[in-house]
């Protein structure tokens, strides 16, 4: 628990990562409040309002059904949250326990993680292509797709750390006290590896923002009638000079969410890592 | 050297094997018979039941699988549903503008990345730093397809300084002319890329310039530029060069939308569209040719680490 305050504490240090996280908070009471935010129902056609400029009573303008970019993109903050805290979850639960699990029983490590090699010799997008290939499009299928391709990683950085842990003397003690298996791995190696976590956390959650939008422009990501941001610019590119307000908002919107994440994890790496405390302090 | 690059080889081979095994499992996890699944649509009775001799879908998994790599290793990659040639001829004709793109995309990372990157580092704590740092990180958030929309938008649609989509053959009218086609596109590819390359390229010249050779060289009053770029940048390439090599590796898949929004020829839009007509024999191919180059050049990587830094152990 220590380690998550001082990593709070160093965010808080860092002027443009606490306005990140004030974003990111944005974001989040959007996805939750959504219906009662939004003006208009995000699916609802106006026919006699097609590519509206911005303006009253649309806010953001309408895409080339007549429907409210405004209210679109409050829905889509929802998607957002789901995929990015989706993929989070699959990719920690999985990697986490593939990795440590690993690196505590060397002889099951040998086949896990020559299992996670396989894996990382597919490149990260081709990976979420070929398994989109085989599911279904929906939402729960892109987050099972784009945490498995993270999963793999975190395995790999997880596996180094609790192989290190494990040569610890409090580790050595606690064995030596007569602590289980599971005790010893999730009491005393599992407390260590928050920080660290935290970090990996956001990044996936940054990634997962880009990947999913990236399949969605390639039509293998979410079904086309959800409203997520993604999906807002796969399907407005045509009207990219006609109506250039359907792809700058929630191109924005996709680009603040990541850059705020990467600011956060960025500044909660350098609060574990000594030696880049000094480094950028400020930024 | 040489012994090392055996050893390493020998240990990719188990990896490969059951990369392939995936791939070749990816068609038999589609519901429905492999043999008409390979075949489309179109394909008569007589022709599923030609391939499925052909394929021995009528032998055990095991039996398969081993006759599957066999045609692969002999150059048998199937034939495509769509285009109605063998898989590894509609591959290569996707590959010219896949490697033309990768390797300006790469000028691009190297031309960005390291002199910001070292200017970055050499001025740490300044504004520039701080600057670029904030830029790095905002290109690496970019989607990007996004950027090549706009890019598109503006130096094609509205200064008209560049073509907007397609890439001509460079051994067709126009020559090495039709490179102009790749700008925009290795621009895009470039972006995230390169903005990784700036922070890696700061963090490790930091690094270096922390040791005992860097302080002795000050100490002996040398030119600071002279310093960072012979004391400390060499050093740090090292660790840079080896993302050069993972960058590169990943560039292949990475094009996928690119190569989409800027509807280039090349594999990653040839996988999208085999994807979308369910052209299962070039999935399959593409995506084995793309894991063993990847897998190569990762390879080369570690290899050229061992050859620089005479630090790395050869064991």
């Amino acid at each position: 628990m220590n380690g998550l305050i001082s990593v709070l504490r160093s965010v808080r240090e860092r002027r443009l990562a606490t306005i990140g996280l004030i974003w990111l908070a944005l974001v989040c009471i959007a996805a939750l409040g959504a219906p009662l935010l939004a003006p208009f129902d995000p699916l609802d056609f106006d026919p006699l309002a097609r590519l509206a400029e911005p303006g009253w009573p649309h806010l953001f303008g309408t895409d080339h059904f007549g429907r409210d970019t405004l209210s679109r993109a409050i829905y889509g903050a929802r998607m957002a949250v789901l995929i990015g805290t989706g993929s989070v979850f699959v990719a920690l639960v999985v990697g986490g326990i593939v990795g440590m699990l690993s690196a505590y029983f060397t002889k099951l490590g040998h086949l896990l993680m020559r299992a996670v090699d396989v894996l990382m010799a597919f490149p990260a997008l081709l990976l979420a292509l070929v398994l989109m290939t085989l599911l279904e499009r929906s939402v729960v299928n892109t987050i099972i797709v784009i945490g498995t391709v993270y999963a793999t990683t975190t395995a790999r950085i997880l596996f180094g750390m609790t192989l290190k842990l494990k040569g610890e003397v409090f580790v050595e003690a606690a064995i030596c006290s007569g602590a289980g298996h599971a005790s010893v791995l999730f009491r005393h190696i599992l407390p260590n590896l928050v920080s660290p976590l935290l970090v990996q956390a956001s990044f996936i959650f940054a990634f997962a923002q880009l990947q999913a939008a990236a399949l969605d422009f390639l039509g293998l990501g979410l079904p086309p009638e959800v409203p997520s941001w993604g999906n807002m610019l796969s399907e407005e590119r045509i009207y990219i000079t006609r109506a250039p307000w359907l792809l700058i908002f929630p191109g924005t919107l996709i680009i603040l969410t990541v850059f705020s994440m990467n600011l956060l994890g960025d500044a909660m790496r350098d609060s574990i890592d000594p030696r880049f405390r000094k480094d950028v302090k400020g930024v | 050297m040489l012994g090392y690059a055996l050893d390493r080889l020998l240990t990719l081979v188990p990896t490969l094997l059951a990369a392939s095994l995936l791939v070749f499992l990816f068609v038999r996890l589609i519901p429905g018979d492999p043999a008409a699944i390979l075949l489309g649509d179109a394909a008569t009775p007589e022709q599923v039941a030609a391939l499925t001799r052909e394929l021995g879908l009528d032998q055990p998994l095991w039996k398969q699988y081993f006759l599957w790599l066999g045609n692969i290793l002999e150059g048998d990659f199937g034939t495509s549903i769509f285009f109605g040639k063998p898989v590894l001829a509609v591959i290569a004709d996707s590959a010219e503008t896949s490697i033309l793109l990768a390797v300006t995309t790469m000028g691009w990372i190297v031309l960005i990345g390291v002199p910001i990157g070292i200017l970055a580092a050499v001025r740490q704590g300044s504004w520039i730093d701080q600057a670029t740092s904030g830029l790095a990180m905002l290109m690496a958030s970019v989607p990007t397809f996004w950027l090549g929309l706009y890019f598109i938008l503006v130096f094609a649609v509205g200064l008209g300084w560049f073509p907007s989509s397609g890439f001509p053959s460079i051994t067709g009218e126009g020559g090495l002319l039709n490179l102009r086609y790749l700008v925009l596109p290795s621009l895009t590819l470039a972006a995230p890329n390169a903005a990784l390359i700036i922070r890696l390229v700061r963090a490790s010249m930091l690094d270096v310039s922390r040791e005992d050779h860097v302080r002795t060289a000050r100490a002996k009053g040398l030119h600071p530029l002279r310093v960072a770029i012979k004391h400390i940048f060499r050093n740090a390439l090292i660790a840079v060069a080896g993302a050069f090599g993972f960058t590169f590796a990943a560039l292949v898949s990475e094009a996928v939308v690119t190569e989409t929004v800027f509807s280039l020829p090349g594999v990653g839009r040839l996988v999208v569209q085999s994807i979308l007509r369910r052209d299962y024999p070039v999935i399959q191919g593409v995506i084995l040719i793309v894991v063993v180059f990847y897998m190569f050049v990762n390879l080369l990587v570690d290899l050229a680490y061992a050859r620089l830094d005479p630090r790395v152990s050869l064991k």
